[in-house]
Order: C-alpha cells, then sequence, then structure tokens
C-alpha cells in the first residue's frame, strides 16, 4: 500500500517493491501513482516504525483528484472568482469537463444541441421573495410553463439548465446562490426576474442588497416588473429560446463580463 | 460548563489506515460556523452528542417558503434540536422607511408579507390615521374589509396548497394556484397590481370598485364555495394527509402563549384570540362572523382552522356586499403629510397572525421610526420547541403548517 | 382610552414612572428605567388586576439623544393596549434586562433589536446577530448609520459583507478553544 510523505514528494514514477525477489516480474507492470522511494512492501513498514508513528500523517486524498490531469483535459480548481478577473482569464474561455481532445467537436455539436435544449430548459427553484410566487404561478395550470418543457423545477443545481433569480438578492444570500451558480453544470443561462433582481429595484438605496445580480453572476434575459406578471416571465422565457437558438453553437465562446459598468 | 469548538472537520482519519489523514473537502461546507460560539445557546447547539450530526438544510431548498437556513442537529433520522438561520432576505424596509415620505412607504410595506400585501398596508394606514386623526369614510371601511378579506381566501388557499406539497401532493399546489389566480386577477382588476397592491392610502383607499373587478367578484362568487369544498375534500379526506399531519408539531396554550404566537396557531391551541374581535378595527364590530377554534394544537388542526376560515371569510364578503353603503373612498387630505409628533400602534389580523405597526413620527414628512411586527418572525421561533423527536422529512411538514412568509421574517 | 387602567397603572406603579401615564385613541403609555423592566412587566403579567399575559411587540427605538426599548402588551381585562417604554438607555452602551423569563418568545425580539441597534439584552440566552451576517460590524437603525442616497456611493458599492461560507483553505488547523462560563 502506498504511503506518500507530505513532504512534498509528488507522485509519480514506479515504486519499487523492495525486497522481493519477483522484482523481474513486476518490471513490466505499468508505474502506480506513488512516491519512488523504497516506500511500498514490508521494507516500508521498518522506515516508519521508527519515526514517531503518534503523530498523525497528513496526507492529500490521492483515491480522487477532481484535478487529475489525466481526466478531462486539465480539470479548473474551483474558486469563486469576481466577474471581473473571470472574463479576463483563460477560465472565463475553457470549455472544461468536456470532450477532452475533440474540442472542434462540441462548438459544432451544439448547434443541433442547441436546438434540443431551447425546448427543454429545466429552471432552478431559485424563488427568493416575492417573484417567486408569480414565476409558481407561471409554472401552474392558468399560466402553464409546461407548455414549453419547463415543467421540472430542479431542485438541485446539478441537474438545472437555467437559474431564474426571483427575488430581492441580499449580501448574506449572494453567497450561496454563486455557488449555486457555479454548481449548476455548462452551458447554463440565467434569467433576471423582477426589479430587484435587474437592478436593485426598490432596494437600490438599502445597506443590505446587491443591487443587480448581473454584478455577481452573467445575465442572459432580464425581466422587469415588480412582479412581472406571469405572461411577462414567460416571455422572457420565450426570449430566451430564441436566444439560445439564435446563438447556437457560440456558447462555449461567448462574451461575459460586467454589464454594470465600472463605478455604477 | 466550558466547551471545547474547534470548527468544521478538514480532516479525518482514514479507516484503512488510521496512522493516515485524509483531506474532507466537504467538511469545508458543514453548518458549524467558522468561529468559537459566541451565546449559550450557539455552544450549547453546536456541540455534538454521541452519535449526533448536523444537517443543513440551506437557504435554497425545494419547500417554497423562502430562503430560510436550519441546521438540524440529527440522531439518526430523528432531529434533537435545531436552529433557524435568518437574514437572507432582509432588505433594510425598516431603514429605507426612515428615509421615505409617507405615501411612499405604503408600497414599500408590501413586499413583507407578499402573500397577503393588504394586511400589511392596512397596519401602516391604521397607524398613520392614529397620528393625523383621520376619519376614513365608511364606504373606504367596507371595501377595505372586502379586499382583505378575499386576500385571505387566496392565503389561505396558497397554505393548503404548500402544505400539501411539502408532505408530497402535488396537485393541491396547482389546485390553489388556479383559486390565487382568480383572485388576484379580480384584485388587479381593483387595485391595478396583481400582487404588490398598493392600494390603500391614508383616510381611505386608492379608487372605487369599477365594473370589471364586480362582475368577476359576482362570478367567483357563484362557484367559491363548491371550488373550496372540492379543494379541501381533496385533502381532508386523504388518508396519508390526514396521519401524517395529526400528531404532528403539537402546540399547548402555555407555549403558544409564552411564545408569543398568534393567529390561526394560537387558536388552533385553544385561545380564542382574534385582533378583530379582541381589538376591533375598522367596521369589524358590524360585521357578524365567527372565530373558530381547535383545541388540539397540532398540524391538523391548524389546516382545518385555515379551512373553517375560509368559510368565515366568505361569510363576511358576502355581507359586505349586502351592506356597502355609498360615499366618498378617500377622505381630504394634504399631498404632504405632516403627522403631529407622537407614536401610534396598530394591529390587524392577517392570515398569519397579529401584524402590527409601530409607528413614531416627529412632525416632518418623514417617519423618525417605523417598526413592523411581523407574526411570522415568532412562529419560526417555535420550530425549534416543535421539532425535537420529529423526524427529518417532518421538518418543513411543520414549518408549512405554521404558514411563514419570509419576506415578512426577514424584512 | 381606558381611564380606569390609567388610575391603576398611576396606583400602582406611581414610584417607578418616569413620566406622566399618556393616552390617546386606543393606547396607554408608561415610561419606566430599564432597571425596571423585570419587575413591572412581571407584575402587569401576574396581577390579577392586570393580567397583561400578552406581548404582542418588543422593539428598540433610538432617539438620537437616548436608546429606549418599548413593549406592547394586550389585556382582556383592559381595551386599551400598553406601551411599556424603556427609557433612558445610553447611546454608548444600551443595556436592559432581558424579559425571556417571562415570554421566550421574546428571545427573537431582543436579537432584533441586538442586531439593528447594539441594545444588549442581559439574560437573552442567545443574543447574536439575527438578520445581518455575523460578522457585521455596524447596528443599522441607529440615527448615525446612513443609508446612502445612492447605493454605488456607499462603501460596499452594492456587494459587501458576503457570509464567509467555509473556513479558507489555507487557514491554520482549527484548535480547541475553551469558552469559559461567565459566573
Amino acid at each position: 500500500m502506498a504511503v506518500n510523505d507530505r513532504a512534498g514528494h509528488s507522485p509519480g514514477g514506479s515504486p519499487r517493491v523492495a525486497g522481493d525477489g519477483d522484482a523481474e516480474a513486476h518490471r513490466d507492470l505499468p508505474p502506480e501513482t506513488g512516491s519512488d522511494r523504497p516506500g511500498n512492501g514490508p521494507a516500508a513498514l521498518e522506515r516508519v516504525a521508527r519515526r514517531d508513528i503518534m503523530a498523525p500523517i497528513v496526507v492529500p486524498n490521492t483515491l480522487w483528484q477532481s484535478t487529475n490531469p489525466a481526466a478531462y483535459d486539465g480539470g479548473r480548481p474551483a474558486e469563486i472568482t469576481h466577474l471581473r478577473e473571470f472574463g479576463l482569464t483563460d477560465a472565463g474561455r475553457r470549455n472544461d469537463a468536456r470532450w477532452g481532445a475533440l474540442e472542434v467537436i462540441p462548438t459544432k455539436a451544439d448547434i443541433v444541441l442547441d436546438l434540443l435544449r431551447a425546448n427543454s430548459l429545466w429552471p432552478l427553484l431559485s424563488g427568493l421573495a416575492c417573484c417567486a410566487i408569480e414565476m409558481m404561478s407561471a409554472a401552474t395550470s392558468k399560466n402553464d410553463m409546461d407548455r414549453w418543457g419547463m415543467f421540472p423545477f430542479r431542485a438541485s443545481p446539478r441537474q438545472a439548465d437555467v437559474l431564474i433569480v426571483a427575488g430581492t438578492l441580499t449580501t448574506k444570500m449572494a453567497g450561496p446562490l454563486i455557488r449555486l451558480w457555479e454548481q449548476m453544470p455548462e452551458p447554463k443561462w440565467c434569467v433576471a426576474m423582477g426589479d430587484c433582481t435587474v437592478s436593485g429595484g426598490r432596494y437600490k438605496r438599502s445597506y443590505s442588497t446587491v443591487e443587480g445580480i448581473d454584478r455577481v453572476m452573467p445575465v442572459d434575459v432580464y425581466v422587469p416588473g415588480c412582479p412581472p406578471r406571469p405572461e411577462g416571465l414567460i416571455y422572457g422565457m420565450m426570449r430566451l429560446q430564441q436566444l439560445i437558438v439564435d446563438r447556437r453553437g457560440q456558447w462555449a465562446t461567448r462574451p461575459i463580463g460586467p454589464t454594470t459598468p465600472e463605478g455604477v | 460548563m466550558t466547551t471545547s469548538h474547534e470548527g468544521p472537520r478538514l480532516r479525518q482519519q482514514s479507516q484503512d489506515d488510521p496512522r493516515v489523514m485524509l483531506d474532507i473537502d466537504a467538511g469545508a461546507f458543514e453548518p458549524v460556523p467558522p468561529y468559537p460560539p459566541r451565546t449559550e445557546r450557539e455552544a450549547e447547539f453546536y456541540t455534538l452528542g454521541d452519535g449526533e450530526m448536523f444537517l443543513n438544510m440551506g437557504p435554497q431548498h425545494p419547500s417554497t417558503h423562502g430562503v430560510l437556513r436550519i441546521v438540524l442537529k440529527l440522531n439518526g433520522e430523528q432531529v434533537v434540536d435545531l436552529d433557524p438561520v435568518l437574514g437572507y432576505l432582509h432588505r433594510g424596509v425598516e431603514k429605507i422607511s426612515e428615509n421615505s415620505d409617507y405615501h411612499h412607504i405604503v408600497n414599500q410595506l408590501d413586499p413583507l408579507e407578499y402573500v397577503s400585501a393588504l394586511f400589511n398596508e392596512w397596519a401602516y394606514v391604521m397607524a398613520g390615521e392614529k397620528l393625523l386623526d383621520l376619519q376614513v369614510p365608511r364606504r373606504a371601511e367596507y371595501i377595505r374589509v372586502l379586499s382583505s378579506e378575499l386576500l385571505r381566501i387566496s392565503s389561505h388557499c396558497l397554505f393548503m396548497g404548500w402544505f400539501a406539497l411539502d408532505l408530497g401532493g402535488l396537485t393541491p399546489v396547482l389546485w390553489s394556484f388556479i383559486e390565487r389566480d382568480e383572485i388576484v386577477e379580480m384584485l388587479g382588476a381593483l387595485t391595478g397590481a396583481r400582487m404588490l397592491f398598493n392600494y390603500f392610502r391614508f383616510g381611505g383607499v386608492n379608487g372605487d370598485l369599477n365594473h370589471e373587478f364586480m362582475s368577476r367578484l359576482g362570478s367567483w362568487m357563484s362557484r367559491a364555495a363548491s371550488h373550496v369544498e372540492a379543494n379541501t375534500r381533496l385533502l381532508n379526506e386523504n388518508e396519508i394527509f390526514v396521519r401524517r399531519s395529526r400528531g404532528l408539531g403539537v402546540v399547548d396554550r402555555e407555549t403558544a402563549l409564552r411564545m408569543c404566537m398568534t393567529g390561526p396557531n394560537l387558536r388552533a391551541t385553544g385561545v380564542p384570540f382574534d385582533v378583530r374581535r379582541a381589538h376591533p378595527y375598522s367596521v369589524y364590530p358590524e360585521l357578524d362572523f365567527d372565530i373558530p377554534t381547535r383545541s388540539e394544537g397540532d398540524s391538523l388542526a391548524r389546516y382545518l382552522l385555515r379551512v373553517d376560515e375560509i368559510k368565515q371569510s366568505l361569510r363576511i364578503i358576502d355581507q359586505c356586499l349586502h351592506q356597502m353603503p355609498d360615499g366618498p373612498v378617500m377622505a381630504k387630505i394634504p399631498r404632504k403629510i405632516t403627522p403631529r409628533p407622537g407614536r401610534a400602534y396598530a394591529a390587524v389580523e392577517s392570515p398569519r397572525g397579529q401584524y402590527a405597526i409601530y409607528m413614531m413620527s416627529d412632525g416632518t414628512d418623514q417617519p423618525f421610526r417605523l417598526r413592523i411586527h411581523d407574526p411570522s418572525f415568532l412562529h419560526l421561533q417555535s420550530v425549534g420547541l416543535l421539532m425535537p423527536g420529529n423526524l427529518v422529512a417532518d421538518t418543513m411538514a411543520v414549518m408549512a403548517s405554521l404558514d411563514p412568509v419570509m419576506g415578512g421574517v426577514d424584512k | 382610552m381606558d381611564r380606569a387602567l390609567r388610575r391603576r397603572l398611576e396606583a400602582r406603579f406611581g414610584d417607578r414612572l418616569t413620566g406622566p401615564v399618556r393616552q390617546r385613541h386606543d393606547e396607554t403609555e408608561i415610561r419606566v428605567g430599564p432597571g425596571d423592566v423585570p419587575d413591572t412587566l412581571r407584575t402587569l403579567h401576574d396581577d390579577p388586576s392586570f393580567r397583561f399575559e400578552f406581548l404582542a411587540d418588543l422593539c428598540g427605538v433610538d432617539t438620537g439623544l437616548v436608546m429606549q426599548v418599548v413593549y406592547h402588551l394586550w389585556s382582556e381585562t383592559t381595551t386599551d393596549w400598553l406601551r411599556v417604554i424603556a427609557d433612558g438607555l445610553s447611546r454608548d452602551d444600551p443595556r436592559v434586562p432581558s424579559i425571556t423569563s417571562l415570554w421566550k418568545g421574546a428571545e427573537w425580539m431582543e436579537r432584533e433589536a441586538y442586531d439593528m441597534f447594539g441594545i444588549t439584552f442581559e439574560g437573552n440566552r442567545d443574543l447574536r446577530r439575527i438578520y445581518m451576517p455575523p460578522d457585521y460590524t455596524s447596528f443599522p437603525l441607529r440615527k448615525d448609520f446612513f443609508l446612502a442616497d445612492d447605493a454605488a456611493r456607499s462603501p460596499g458599492a452594492g456587494v459587501r459583507h458576503q457570509e464567509q461560507t467555509h473556513t479558507p483553505r489555507n487557514a491554520p488547523p482549527g484548535r480547541a478553544i475553551r469558552v469559559a462560563k461567565e459566573a
């Protein structure tokens, strides 16, 4: 069993099964990830026995890594970045966790896939305040969003396509909402519903609200109103569908960045 | 009692080799706060006993009450303790109101209890009328009662839908929203807006009844009783619903009074306290209606009580339509309102309980202090008393039976 | 306007009142010093001639000169709302004894008054912030907390005080911190 010392040795190279008579038989096996010091096999226990084993040995978890360089064309470590830096860095451009070396194909496949996605957008339940009631009203019998395929309001961000932010975003909620946005898999769209999310609305003067969610996340469709009528939200979603179809294939390279100018 | 606080666990001993410590990335998202406990209650809560664990029902969850975060301390499936964390919708309405004119504030108070917005306005204009020593015309009072009782029916219908949704039933929500849509279209014809009405004014209401409102109201009233009967029959005779909600979250009389609960939650425990009868306001002394009261105090009693209240509200609406007097709908007040310096407290019976406004005026055209007392705030405090011993799945059921609206809780 | 109530209050609490009993419309108002609050409210709660068993509201007020805590009570014996004002709290360190022993429901209302004004309620087991994030340093409803006319000119420019959602990855490992109980 590989015991890696955390003092800086990076995994790589082949372990030597020291003290084993079948070393030649093992030479043809693919190298395991682990330290290349003679740290495996019975000799390892002897070395450790001389050390102080009461203090725990802290090791990184090598059982599974999200940034394993062999998987998914290199991962991007998850970090909360401000939108300003996001657009300027490579992280905003790269279409990670997809297709590996076949980066040309997703751009072409998205042309077809976006037509399919537009008709089956699954919203994430992100009803914060009063607009949530109108969103629910848009989803229920009288104004039925199921006609456009948007009935399943997913509770988990991992399964959702579009985040309809309905209701005032406060500074305390901004952290969890950004985390929800980052947890949604790409391609994802965002709809700002209601005046409070568009620009802060009636709470523009408040000390604890975020004046418009485009300060913290990229918004595709703004639906104004306080609250917008259900028909208004449905109009906004239809425009979003139109937008997806018009810009199909371009999600990976879309320009994002703060829509609020500096200093406003 | 000294406690040791270590914060969320970021490392764990490996099960395979106890000499090895593994990084837990998930420990970073534990609900334990990253600072040592600051109060006795925090220390008591964030200390784990034997076999207990924390579960965070985060600010975003499928229950439709709004953004509320509950940290549950679980022993297996049973809830041992819980700590609600509020503030995810705190918009600073009181502070904004201190910097606004009196007229603007009527609109500012709507989004607090957004499901039943007229009651928020009503308490506020009542407090202002006390400070202005205004007399409201009788027709305006009757219109206020009429529109508010319609909204009470709508709010109780929504409660029924959400209560069933939290217990797992998907159909009652759709039926409730049909009812709510009809009522809200009616009120939209009357006030101009579907949800945040901005209708009440100091000295009356904004506009008189019009033809569209009366025709919609008439056609709805002819179907209302049968619709309510059908909606409630869907749930009353549903075995799953009854068995899950009976005996759930029982509140007894003394606890309810100690926790300052009001409204249907208090009346379900046997205390017949209704602000419309205990401290009558507007034209309620002239109207004939009963105060339904139940004594079991569990979630089923709270649900059945609200169904009874819908029927009483239909009665009140009927009487309002029959007794509607003629006259102006708004008293004459100056454009810039400067009440006398003083304090006023006004309370109304909203669908959730006693909704009150305490207003301090200093003689200028902006209020000096506007305190908003919301009933859901105190009901959420009681959840911590009702939950221990119940299972995790019943947490949202108990919360739904108390009918909180986070807009009002967080202001 | 209940004159009988006013007479009863003056007879019972005459020495503790710091001002006259005021009545207007359907409200009666008495003012006491902050130290007298628990006794006064307990008397109002227990005494069979008063029986103010229902606490309707608890809030803080910042008058610019002093701070006050305002309680609203209701009783079946009278038609008026009773308002008890704990007057004369200093603006630098406002302290009032807590009434959570009488009404447990006052706990969160006192938390809110602490969060918005900084009023410390002695005896409240859970006096921490309820609306603002736990690391917030100001008390928003005080009169010296100015709301900017335009959010863009406020210090945080609209995005600030995001809740610290988890311990930073590079933080030193936690130590066992002993929280001593104050006698």
